[in-house]
């Protein structure tokens, strides 16, 4: 299922392609923010630029899909999907997928998986 | 805060259902219709007494013009056609009553009508991706339907506060033996925990039964002044306190705490407005999409500390027959999910004292909650009171 990136998110998704984790970093107040969008919520500057991330955080919790839920992912069950709490971005979290069975507070790191010739998705391994 | 001018001056007075079932063969236009119906007959009213349609939907269902126009209702003074799934669920009625308060409308029917399971399935197949941003950033994954994002935030719960799937069990459980003595209820064949446990997973933590029924169906509510409401068919069941709120992403934006939902920033506001305290109420229906759900927000809502829902559960409080019956009617879980509203139906039902065999003895002050705001990130509530 192709993500369909908007008008705040493109950049993002650009830089996964370029196997790059960037988070979202007010110029203003310096308070990152995932998922991406023009303004800080804290100070509400419009003025941002992209940090890149460390790439490396913790497992908050997991889920392992046994139901398929859209066609596309019959062969994939039972599959797993970590959230992460970024190492330097403390109040930001991502989703990913993960093979095998990660633990709690598991320290991961991203790894960019080219799924086809235009799309790089963010997955999770054991750091 | 507290709402003085709002406190108790609007009721309910007409509750009306289709029946509830896998597969309605009609359109959403024709449940809603009917339910209208239903509850304006309740009321002892007519269409014609009507002025304000409101409902809500997430492009599933028959807009408050459409229903106007199939009942005759010529001249709506007053509609709502709110966006949203069941994180809106109350604050629809908490709208209708804020029209009704301020005189711009007299008499509002709010609704729900969902062919949640043979048109147009909350779980995926056959509907398209929700429009959120953040589907973005999860879908690719294959991480998108309702069980999954809320078997995360599960179990995010557990890890932290030692909650047991046994927890999750004890609260199917008892919400099925309320089913049991509901006749509208979908599911009502006892189970048992070991029932639960050997339930095929769906999304780990979750197994099936940790999830609401899809289901087809319609359910209406009639507003009007509780003065009015006195005069009416039915006793008359107040609105003492509507309070919707939220907004914030999960994801990131302070409250990246997983274990805790707007809820908690929308129940002192509720409790205040109405003018009493959780240990005041007397029954609760809590949005029960799935078992987690409900035990967060005993949680949120003040019932016992942060982290002990799960025991609080399993010690058999929520029973029928513990000090804060919950889902009497079996909720989401058991009864069917119409996406909130039957939850208000419910709360209605008990303080008029006409729940049948699973009313609560006495009941005078009920709380009914709505999506606690982990999918969308917004919540509402309502307290009701019986008028006597
Ligand atoms: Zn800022």
């Amino acid at each position: 299922m192709r993500p369909v990136p908007d008008r705040d998110s493109a950049a993002w998704w650009e830089a996964v392609r370029r196997h790059e984790l960037t988070v979202q970093v007010c110029d203003d107040c310096g308070t990152p923010r995932f998922p991406a969008r023009a303004v800080c919520h804290r100070c509400r500057s419009f003025a941002w630029s992209w940090r890149p991330a460390a790439g490396t955080g913790r497992v908050v919790s997991w889920v392992v899909t046994h139901q398929v839920f859209a066609p596309a992912f019959a062969g994939a069950v039972p599959y797993t999907v970590v959230l992460v709490r970024l190492d330097d971005a403390e109040d930001c979290l991502m989703h990913g997928g993960f093979t095998g069975t990660p633990s709690a507070d598991l320290p991961v790191r991203a790894r960019f998986d080219d799924v086809g010739d235009d799309l790089t998705l963010v997955n999770w391994v054991p750091a | 805060m507290s709402a003085p001018g709002f406190r108790d001056r609007t009721a309910v007075a007409g509750v009306g259902y289709t029946p509830f079932s896998k597969n309605s063969g009609v359109s959403t236009l024709t449940l809603a219709a009917r339910a209208v119906l239903a509850a304006l007959e309740d009321a002892g009213l007519g269409p014609d007494d009507v002025d304000g349609l409101a409902t809500h939907r997430v492009g599933d269902s028959a807009a408050p013009w459409l229903v106007a126009s199939a009942l005759g209702i010529r001249e709506p003074s007053w509609y709502l056609d709110q966006f949203g799934g069941g994180s809106v669920s109350h604050s629809v009625v908490g709208q209708a009553a804020l029209a009704v308060a301020s005189g711009i409308a007299r008499t509002v029917v709010c609704y729900r009508a969902i062919n949640a399971r043979s048109e147009f399935r909350m779980g995926g197949t056959g509907r398209a991706v929700p429009v959120s941003p953040e589907v973005q950033y999860q879908a690719p994954y294959g991480f998108f339907a309702p069980p999954q994002q809320y078997a995360m935030y599960a179990r995010a719960h557990m890890l932290k506060y030692g909650t047991k799937e046994e927890h999750f069990g004890r609260l199917a459980v008892t919400q099925r033996a309320n089913a049991v003595k509901n006749p509208r209820a979908l599911m009502r064949d006892p189970i048992t925990l070991d029932d639960y446990l050997s339930s095929r997973w769906i999304a780990e933590p979750f197994r099936l039964l940790d999830c609401c029924l899809e289901t087809d169906g319609a359910c209406a509510l009639v507003v009007t002044t509780a003065e009015r409401a006195r005069d009416l068919r039915q006793p008359a069941v107040t609105i003492s306190a509507a309070a919707w709120g939220g907004g914030d992403s999960f994801l990131s934006g302070g409250r990246a705490d997983v274990t805790v939902t707007a809820a908690a920033e929308l129940a002192p506001r509720l409790y205040a407005m109405a003018g009493v305290r959780p240990r005041d109420i007397d029954v609760a229906q809590i949005y029960d999409c799935f078992t987690y759900s409900v035990i967060v927000q005993l949680e949120d809502y003040g019932f016992c500390g942060k982290g002990e829902g799960g025991p609080f559960v399993a010690d058999g409080h929520t029973s029928l027959d513990g000090d804060l019956p919950v889902n009497t009617h079996g909720g989401f879980l058991s009864e069917g999910y119409v996406h909130g509203i039957n939850h208000i139906a419910e709360a209605v039902s008990q303080l008029r004292g006409q729940a049948g065999d699973r009313q609560v003895p006495g009941a005078e002050v009920a709380l009914s909650t709505a999506q606690p705001g982990y999918i969308l990130p917004a919540t509402s509530a309502l307290i009701l009171r019986a008028d006597r």
